[in-house]
């Protein structure tokens, strides 16, 4: 039984840093993710096909690129909501007024 | 309008000499210590200088890799992944960082 090479434990490690990095902003809180990321760590610790190591860890790639698109996601509707629901409040009272031009708070 | 610059300068942390930025062996080993006694999965009676996080503390590889993310996060820089993962106890942290950091290590 070979043991699979030392880059693909390292491979794996930095793949573990950098999905708790992710996790400081998961919603359901950084403790949250932590132990169930940890959990599923170290379900598949005993792997030891370097071929499914692979896979494994691809799948963990994309679930960095999920997360990645989930925060902007959320960063997009914050600023969205924050910046466009008082205009769309005014620009409906200005055009159902006369043509008295309010100042908008976008230029 | 220069003492206002020179005044916001001061805030900025200084890593140009060690010592002007009050680091010393005994501040480092403090500020260590104290990030490894607030990380849960440690308890602090067990917890010296010389205790090895796997052998004798109970942590595994992965919690390993958390305790040395805070100690990033305390000291401000981050630790290449092949340096991590010889620093199993305190005071290879601490020696690891006197060097990184320029401070007289005894």
């Amino acid at each position: 039984m070979t043991s699979p090479p030392p880059q693909l434990r390292s491979q794996v490690i930095a793949l573990y840093k950098n999905l708790l990095y992710m996790g400081r902003d998961y919603p359901k809180g950084y403790a949250y993710f932590r132990d169930r990321l940890k959990s599923v760590f170290l379900k598949n610790s005993g792997v030891k096909d370097p071929d499914q190591i692979k896979v494994l860890i691809g799948r963990g790639e994309f679930v960095i690129k999920e997360l990645e698109a989930l925060y902007m996601l959320r960063k997009y509707r914050a600023l969205k909501h924050r910046y466009y629901e008082k205009d769309e409040a005014t620009t409906s009272a200005t055009t159902s007024s006369s043509d008295k031009k309010a100042p908008t708070k976008t230029q | 309008i220069s003492q206002h610059a020179i005044q916001r300068c001061s805030q900025w942390r200084c890593y140009a000499s060690a010592s002007s930025a009050g680091l010393s062996q005994d501040k480092i080993t403090e500020r260590v210590m104290t990030v490894i006694k607030l990380f849960e999965k440690i308890s602090a009676e067990k917890l010296t200088i010389e205790s090895h996080f796997m052998k004798e503390l109970g942590l595994d590889s992965l919690d390993h890799v958390e305790l040395l993310m805070a100690i990033e996060d305390e000291f401000g820089f981050e630790i290449p992944d092949q340096d991590a993962e010889k620093l199993n106890k305190p005071s290879d942290i601490i020696k690891y960082l006197c060097e990184k950091m320029e401070v007289d290590y005894k």
